[in-house]
């Protein structure tokens, strides 16, 4: 044992005894390690690499009774209908608009409460702060969405009664389509506002100190330093940011739109992951489910791909 | 620091600012902080819309009537269970798959972490997922629950980094007197990555506690619900039909039932907070420096 635990350990350094070993001699020196990588080689294998067999039933007929190997084969069948029906146009047009308003609305919270806590000098009022604005981010979408309509109720609900108090019209907001974005996106600032601002709090802490300092000495005041230094410095960072951001804006919080909308709302809430839910799962129409969530994965893949690369040439990191 | 600021700069700005934050900080809290004050007031007072910020009078029926529903302390003991198994999966899997993957030699290191790293744009989608859980036979276990998600991409890489970055020394000594890749693995490096261990632990810990959709389409049978499946039953299917659900014929207001319940489902969190933030603002930096 103690034999194997020497040769298993003792050529770590770079490749020079590599080039030597034939493969099954690399893996028999490597045996515990790889002993050690087997649970996450079976996870990686089945749950990641397993559903893209599944994905076959795009192009299929599936149904619960055949399986997926024996239901016949038909195609692109599923992706004509989706794209020749009307749902393609309404999902795409959701998506899109809830993907981009909700990125650029909360886009710039972040920054800005970080600048601010940045300036504060009294600690403990910072630390206060900051932990008070990262709070809801521990809570679940079920709790938030909750919150959401328990303040919008129509009987009784937080908002309603103060519309009351300065004698206007209640309304139940979450059963009016023009309501339910500006809703979504309101309790998605609130949620992630103080988590996303710890990363440009740290960007801000890597300013060189110097910077400030000689702008003291010429005389700068805050504000000055603010848009001169803090905001400049932290360019890169923000935009590294957008780039990112931009790649997961299909990547929507399906589970808050699942939450919070209904039929009344459909119309500008379905977006393409309520839909396959909605369609394969509740439906059982697993095959169209499944082409309409292969081709979702296939643009939301695109983007993810073109900003990373995007964010390497600004020469930031990507994903990886 | 203060002092080097001229005393009319600092004052006007620092107040300005400490007044937005204060704001921010009270808008953030807020809603938390009415939704548990109206689970404890008394029932006119919240029927009549009294109570602002600080419960008006003190009541606990909401708590004595959504606690008489079994549906809530099975749910509890569910997520308990689930969250507990998770995390403890979760953390074995990505510690001893971290662990190889950090070492330079290891066999098949770059083959294995690009597809590992693949995943992270590869997303099948719902169905597909569905349908592998559901051939393996994994629907209405926890199982169904655990496995799936057993490894976080990200969470794998910011530990394999954190191994990569620690002193080859120990190791070697370990080798030197003998110390198998396992007995290197549970009681050097483990012993040692604890601080990143429980950042991530926090985080898997969160994701199963939070989790509703996975719970949503793997569990048919409700006795196996976890809270937060419960909770939109009773919560957010509830309004939809007009609160018949929860109020039965008790003299509450639905709004203190339904807060209350909400509290009950936010009291872990907010107990775990204090100790929790820490780790999470350093979970997040180590996902920026290292993703």
């Amino acid at each position: 044992m103690s034999q194997a635990g020497m040769e298993a350990g003792t050529p770590p350094k770079k490749s020079a005894p590599r080039r030597t070993l034939t493969a099954f001699q690399h893996m028999k020196r490597d045996r515990q390690l790889l002993i050690l990588f087997i649970p996450c080689f079976l996870f990686y294998l089945i749950f990641r690499y397993g559903p893209l067999y599944g994905l076959l039933i795009a192009f299929k007929d599936y149904s619960v009774f055949t399986g997926i190997i024996e239901s016949p084969w038909v195609g692109l069948k599923h992706f004509i209908n989706f794209f020749s029906g009307p749902d393609f146009w309404k999902l795409f047009k959701n998506t899109l608009i809830l993907g981009v308003s909700s990125m650029v609305f909360s886009f710039p919270f972040p920054i800005i409460l970080a600048i601010l806590l940045n300036e504060v000098r009294v600690r403990w009022f910072k630390k206060s702060v900051q932990t008070i604005s990262y709070l809801p981010s521990f809570l679940s979408v079920v709790i938030i969405s909750s919150m959401v309509i328990d303040f919008l109720s129509p009987n009784n609900g937080m908002i309603n009664q103060l519309l009351a108090v300065f004698g206007f019209e209640g309304k139940y907001f979450l059963i009016d389509p023009n309501w339910f974005r500006p809703i979504y996106i309101a309790s998605d600032i609130w949620t992630h506002t103080g988590y996303e601002a710890i990363i440009y709090m740290a960007a801000i802490a890597g300013i060189s100190p110097s910077l400030y300092e000689a702008a003291k000495v010429d005389g700068a005041k805050r504000r000055h330093m603010i848009f001169n230094i803090t905001i400049p410095s932290l360019m890169p960072t923000i935009i590294i940011m957008f780039v990112l951001k931009t790649g997961s804006l299909l990547r929507i919080g399906y589970e808050k739109v699942l939450l919070l909308y209904n039929p009344m709302t459909y119309d500008v809430a379905d977006v393409f992951s309520t839909f396959v839910y909605r369609k394969g799962l509740l439906e059982a129409n697993y095959s169209y489910a499944a082409a309409v969530g292969l081709f979702e994965a296939l643009v939301a893949m695109v983007l993810l791909l073109s900003s990373n690369y995007m964010s390497r040439k600004l020469g930031g990191k990507g994903l990886w | 620091m203060v002092k080097k600021f001229s005393m009319n700069n600092i004052s006007l700005f620092s107040v300005v600012n400490a007044i937005i934050l204060t704001c921010l900080a009270i808008i953030t809290i807020y809603p938390i902080l009415y939704i548990t004050s109206v689970s404890f007031s008394d029932t006119a007072a919240v029927l009549q819309g009294r109570v602002a910020l600080f419960p008006v009078g003190f009541n606990l029926d909401a708590y004595a009537q959504v606690l008489k529903d079994a549906r809530i302390p099975r749910a509890y003991m569910n997520t308990i269970y689930y969250t507990a198994l998770g995390t403890t999966i979760n953390l074995l899997f990505t510690a001893i798959a971290a662990y190889p993957l950090s070492r330079a030699g290891f066999f098949g290191r770059r083959f294995f972490m690009v597809a590992i790293i693949l995943t992270m744009f590869l997303n099948p989608g719902i169905i597909p997922n569905y349908l592998i859980v559901q051939e393996l036979g994994m629907i209405d276990t926890v199982w169904a629950l655990v496995l799936p998600n057993a490894i976080w991409t990200f969470e794998l890489i910011i530990l394999k980094s954190f191994y990569e970055n620690m002193s080859e020394g120990l190791r070697e000594a370990a080798v030197v007197d003998g110390a198998s890749e396992y007995r290197i693995l549970f009681q050097i490096m483990i012993p040692l990555s604890k601080p990143a261990l429980a950042s991530i632990g926090l985080f898997y810990f969160m994701g199963h506690w939070n989790s509703f959709f996975i719970p949503l389409i793997y569990l048919n049978d409700s006795t196996m619900y976890p809270l937060q499946v419960v909770l939109r039953d009773m919560l957010i299917f509830s309004e939809s039909s007009n609160n018949t659900n929860l109020v039965d014929a008790s003299a509450l207001a639905p709004q203190s039932m339904k807060n209350a319940t909400i509290v009950l489902a936010m009291i872990p969190v907010l107990l775990i907070y204090p100790f929790a933030q820490k780790y999470f603002a350093k979970g997040v930096m180590l996902g920026s420096e290292k993703g």
